[in-house]
């Protein structure tokens, strides 16, 4: 199941998966987002309304079929890489794929189209690459395949660029214009500036850049952060000071706090 | 790190570096701050930071009024970047008769100081912050140049003109005992060393207490727990800060859009944790649903807590610790030591160096604890 692998359930999948019908008409944004989290960039992102107003930031995404007409925005914008375009084309299936490694595959290269588990299911043809902050990689599959396909990779090892940073996504010519913390924009130039300026907490970060604030809390920014603070201090990240975690766990109406009624009990 | 200061000021707080800044700006060379952790880290880093001008005893008017006017002057002033000073003025909510009637009072004695605040009706106060529920209160008092600013721009921007002037910043440097030969301070004491010294300022917020049994003072101050909370994001459509004494509560719509509040809660610890209080956002929902009904919608983030440090008459102590030559403290702020920053630098720099007084703080010493000459302040939490 999906809390033990990380693999969604069939069920799960068909939950999210637009009808037969919609896929016929044309492309269609899939956004498999199964867990409820404090985060809402993709329904801002979306230019069309398609993806429905959060009443609580803790909200899955639900998204208006009828509305999407398959632009992308929402694929680059969602920090947990959830989203992906679907569309029918002839005999084929395209699979447009969020993608933030290095190196990019180049357009016409056949590549192991793999399923949600990382197996290879079939070759792939990769038709269009869009690079960007986040890369839109689209990849022709047979049609069957339409709800089974969610990654891709290289048929050979390809050459990895050297200055590799783990899950940092470095598809940019610059590394330092790669963004680390999306909630308020910072790029990694900026994060190591400020931990060059002396601020080598992420609690001075926090107060003074607002990591981890946003509506992941710290879930994209973090880990990336104390790469940086340990590389930079030269200790292990396991001895770097943690971060305060603030409740309230989740976000809570004040007028249900009001109604609240329970003896005082702790200080 | 360097074995001899002419100051050390124990503390990186506001108060600290406010300290360091004056210091250097008038002349003392060789001042070294001492930080436990990094700049903010103690109440500073947890406050509201508002200021108001609206008191009821004139020293604090004045003490105020002139932070009021440095902060107004501070980007320039300090040359280090912006302390987004949000000077959108401050209500205070009125909902008792006798409450009124104080306020009345204060009124005419911040006018006759050169603060102009005004009594409002609740249907202008109610005009100025439409999430109002105006049947909630009596009157409501405003001054269009309070405000509040961020704690950690203003203490960053401060800190860094101490260092332009010299000033010597240690960030994670735990201060454990303090030196003294012949009733006058020598040495600082830290985990990465020790500095000789005569002259050491006891800055260190919830903290000055135990900094002054390194030196077997015993300061009438004890420091008690603050709770306070931030909601989700909303459109701007509060810029005053909103306070009442009557009905407990302080609030302002932070620049992100998060509504940021607090009051004081009964029964909070006094042994230097700031640990959340599970019922505080109850009471401060409650609080802040009845008086702004419309913000029952929004959802709660957040909390975290700080503390206040207290002397008995709720106000600052500046001075010299009798028994011991060059040990000086500044502590005791209650709810205000934020505002109070430049006040406390320009004061503490007065003493410290022996220059003839600009501020009142000759009304601040310890000595008033056993005279009996205290503050009378109606006005503060
Ligand atoms: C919830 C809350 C809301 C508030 N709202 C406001 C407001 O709106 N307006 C306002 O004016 N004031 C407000 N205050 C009060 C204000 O925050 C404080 O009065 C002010 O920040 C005190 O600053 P400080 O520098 O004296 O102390 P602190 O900021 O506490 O700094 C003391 C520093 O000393 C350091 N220290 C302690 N022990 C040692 C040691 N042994 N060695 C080295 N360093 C040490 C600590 O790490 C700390 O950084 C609020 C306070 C709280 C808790």
């Amino acid at each position: 199941m999906l809390e033990r692998s990380g693999i969604p359930e069939q069920a799960q999948i068909d939950c999210v998966f637009p009808a037969e019908e919609r896929l016929e008409k044309g492309p269609v944004a899939v956004i498999e987002c199964f867990e409820k989290i404090p985060c809402n960039p993709c329904a801002q992102s979306c230019p069309k309304s398609a993806i429905l107003p959060f009443v609580d930031i803790n909200d899955r995404p639900v998204i208006d079929d009828e509305l999407c007409v398959g632009c992308n925005a929402c694929i680059k914008k969602c920090p947990g890489l959830a989203i992906m375009v679907v569309e029918y084309s002839g005999e084929k299936a395209l699979i447009k794929l969020p993608h933030e490694f290095k190196p990019l595959p180049e357009k016409g290269q056949i590549v192991n189209a793999l399923n949600r588990a990382g197996e290879p299911v079939s070759d792939a043809e990769v038709v269009r690459v869009i690079a960007g902050k986040v890369s839109v990689v689209s990849i022709a599959v047979d049609r069957h395949l339409i709800k089974t396909v969610r990654g891709f990779s290289f048929k050979e090892k390809p050459e990895i660029p050297e200055k590799n940073m783990g899950n940092l996504e470095l598809n940019n010519t610059n590394e330092l214009d790669g963004i680390v913390c999306r909630c308020n924009d910072l790029t990694l130039g900026d994060i190591r500036k400020m931990i060059s300026d002396g601020y080598t907490t992420i609690d001075e970060l926090k107060q003074l850049a607002r990591v981890g604030m946003g509506p992941c809390q710290g879930r994209s920014c973090i880990p990336i952060i104390l790469g940086e603070l340990s590389r930079y201090l030269e200790t292990p990240i396991k001895d770097l000071l943690p971060t305060n975690f603030r409740p309230v766990v989740t976000s809570v109406k004040l007028s249900d706090l009001a109604e609240h009624d329970e003896e005082r009990t702790s200080v | 790190m360097k074995n001899a200061a002419d100051i050390v000021i124990i503390g990186g707080g506001i108060s600290g570096v406010a300290i360091g800044y004056f210091l250097l700006k008038y002349g003392a060379k060789n001042v070294v701050i001492l930080e436990r952790d990094f700049l903010g880290a103690g109440a500073t880093g947890k406050c509201g930071a508002g200021i108001r001008q609206q008191w009821g005893a004139s020293i604090n008017c004045i003490m105020t009024k002139f932070s009021c006017e440095f902060f107004e002057n501070a980007a320039e002033e300090l040359g280090c970047g912006d302390v987004d000073f949000h000077q959108g003025g401050y209500m205070l909510l009125i909902s008792t008769e006798k409450e009124l009637e104080q306020t009345k009072k204060n009124i005419v004695l911040q006018n006759s100081l050169g603060i102009e605040s005004v009594l409002l009706s609740p249907q202008e106060a109610g005009e100025m912050v439409p999430l109002l529920d105006t049947s909630k209160i009596l009157a409501a008092t405003f001054h269009r140049k309070d405000g509040f600013l961020s704690p950690f721009k203003t203490t960053q921007a401060f800190a860094k003109a101490f260092e332009r002037l010299g000033g010597t910043i240690y960030k994670a440097t735990n201060v454990t005992g303090i030196d003294v030969t012949n009733g006058r301070v020598t040495a600082v004491k830290t985990d990465k060393g020790t500095i000789s010294t005569n002259i050491v300022m006891n800055a260190a917020g919830g903290y000055a207490q135990q900094i002054a049994k390194m030196v077997d003072a015993k300061l009438p101050l004890y420091s008690e727990r603050h709770n306070i909370l931030v909601t989700e994001q909303l459109e701007r459509t509060l810029s005053p800060m909103l306070m009442s004494f009557s009905l407990n509560l302080y609030m302002q719509q932070a620049p992100s859009g998060g509504f940021i509040m607090g009051r004081t809660c009964a029964n909070q610890p006094r042994d230097l944790r700031v640990t959340a209080d599970s019922n505080f956002p109850v009471e401060m929902a409650r609080t802040v649903t009845n008086l702004l009904p419309k913000l029952g919608q929004l959802r709660m983030l957040r909390q975290w807590a700080g503390l206040y440090n207290m002397s008995p008459d709720k106000s600052p102590v500046y001075d010299e610790v009798p028994e011991t030559k060059g040990f000086y403290v500044a502590a005791g702020y209650s709810g205000h030591g934020f505002m109070l920053a430049p006040a406390t630098g320009q004061a503490m720099a007065e003493i410290i160096l022996g220059l003839s007084p600009t501020l009142p703080w000759d009304k601040l010493g310890l000595s008033r604890f056993s005279s009996g000459n205290l503050i009378v302040e109606p006005s503060v939490v």
